[in-house]
């Protein structure tokens, strides 16, 4: 009995995800009309907000692995953990990304890079202590789906128009005091508002957007291994680790924390709408809801 | 992948590509008659086992399909699971022909299961006149072939698998990135 696919679909996730960034467009068409409307000073924030995500793009994979304390290992130095990648590269049909691991006990993985060309990913020597070698399989691949469904370009970009929304809020008296001689420059103080408002919505927007492609790169882990109760299992682990070992000083790597397989700091408190990843037990059903339809039992 | 699969971060499995795995078959007549590489008798198809019944009974008939034919062809059938949970079906026959149909058996039976997106690569191992393993593996999903030389634990003789590339030129259709020449070690054959 010849099946297509050993998995179905998953149109809710997509139509989410593609609604949620028809959202976040409609918010910056509004900052971008506000900006506009604003004249000089809108643009030169646009520029510097610009530049500044061009290096985020281009120049910051250095930066971040060296703030996680990661190096990049040669394949004598991590002959397990390169083997593990070649063999899933060749599953998910991408170029083989560096590989990086970070000398801390906090059990982690996390990918960089704007395109699969540039890619590293990374793992924690905790990780690696921590999981099963088909656990941290799955783990690497749910990294790997990141690398190849491109987030971290994505989430920059969508990102971008946040970012200039922020520097408005936070400078805004700065760029609207140099125009005028008084204060009731109108057009300033509307793009003022205005970028409250788009930082604010944009927020929660991204903060879904990135929780949507936590799925995502769940479910792309599950179609390279084709075991989704291997990554769930790693998962259990993984969140029973964090809660074991205090959390250092990784509260400042906040920025990162979208790219990780488990945010660090992620505590019963943060609620849903603030949280970069979904909670763990959607986590793990969606995941169990995969394996259903391996067995073909859904 | 597409745009819209970039922005809603589709995932889909890359099924393999058109199958080039036959062009082995005649390129090893030019392996060992100029370049002094004989089979080594054996053959190997590389795949993810899925914990289903479906798939497992997929895998127990096509064993049978194949020890079937070994009783004309001489095809021998072994199977083991290495440390990485990826099942390695070992052929081993005289004949390189055999071979490379046997391991054709394997990939069409896991393909029309609907399984072809679980093959990891098919391997041939071959041996220099100095006795010393090379082998040839074949991507499904790029449908390309690459050359392997171990040399050592966790060495490989990237010389000469360059060397060989340009050797056996158009003969056989080889991987042309040459960082998706994915190492394997520890090949049982």
């Amino acid at each position: 009995m010849p099946r297509p696919t050993s998995f179905g679909k998953d149109t809710g996730l997509q139509l989410r995800m593609t609604f949620t960034m028809f959202l976040l467009g409609l918010v910056y068409v509004v900052l971008i009309v506000a900006l506009l409307g604003s004249g000089v000073n809108g643009i030169t924030v646009a520029l510097i907000a610009g530049g500044l995500a061009a290096f985020q793009l281009f120049g910051s994979d250095k930066l971040a692995l060296r703030a996680m304390g990661a190096r990049e290992v040669s394949p004598a130095e991590a002959p397990e953990l390169h083997a593990m990648i070649d063999r899933l590269c060749v599953q998910a049909d991408l170029p083989k990304p560096k590989v990086a691991v970070a000398d801390t006990r906090m059990p982690n993985a996390f990918a960089l890079g704007r395109s699969p060309k540039s890619a590293t990913v990374c793992a924690t020597t905790g990780i690696m202590e921590l999981l099963s070698p088909a656990e941290l399989e799955g783990v690497m691949a749910h990294e790997l789906s990141h690398v190849a469904n491109r987030d971290v370009l994505v989430m920059t970009l969508a990102s971008f128009f946040a970012t200039i929304a922020a520097y408005i809020v936070q400078f805004g008296f700065l760029f609207g005091g140099g125009h005028g001689d008084d204060d009731d420059n109108p057009s300033a103080m509307v793009l003022f508002l205005v970028s409250i408002g788009v930082y604010v919505l944009s927020f929660f927007l991204m903060q879904a957007l990135s929780r949507y492609r936590e799925f995502a790169a769940d479910r792309g882990a599950a179609l390279i291994t084709g075991r989704p109760s291997a990554l769930a299992s790693a998962l259990t682990r993984i969140a029973g680790g964090m809660q074991r070992i205090p959390d250092r000083d990784l509260r400042s790597t906040k920025e990162l924390a979208a790219f990780y397989i488990f945010p660090p700091g992620a505590g019963k408190a943060i609620g849903g709408l603030f949280a970069t990843h979904p909670p763990m037990e959607k986590r793990i059903a969606a995941l169990g809801r995969l394996e259903q339809q391996l067995q073909g039992t859904a | 992948m597409g745009l819209f699969d970039i922005l809603t971060g589709k995932r889909k499995m890359k099924a393999p590509a058109e199958s080039r795995l036959f062009a082995m078959a005649t390129a090893a007549v030019t392996l060992e008659m100029t370049l002094e590489l004989r089979s080594a008798g054996k053959a190997a198809i590389v795949f993810q086992p899925l914990a289903t019944a479906d798939f497992s009974s997929i895998v127990t008939d096509m064993e049978e399909v194949l020890r079937g034919t070994g009783d004309d062809a001489g095809t021998d059938v072994e199977r083991t699971d290495d440390s990485f949970g990826y099942r390695w079906m070992v052929l081993s026959d005289a004949d390189f022909e055999d071979l490379v149909v046997g391991v054709n058996v394997v990939s069409q039976a896991l393909q029309d299961g609907g399984y072809g997106e679980r093959i990891l690569c098919a391997v041939f191992a071959f041996r220099d006149p100095q006795n010393q393993p090379v082998y040839w593996i074949y991507n499904y999903k790029r449908g390309a072939y690459y050359p392997f030389v171990p040399a050592g634990t966790n060495q490989r003789d990237s010389e000469r698998e360059l060397r060989l590339k340009a050797q056996i030129g158009h003969e056989l259709p080889v991987e042309a990135e040459l960082e998706r020449w994915f190492p394997l070690w520890g090949i049982p054959i």
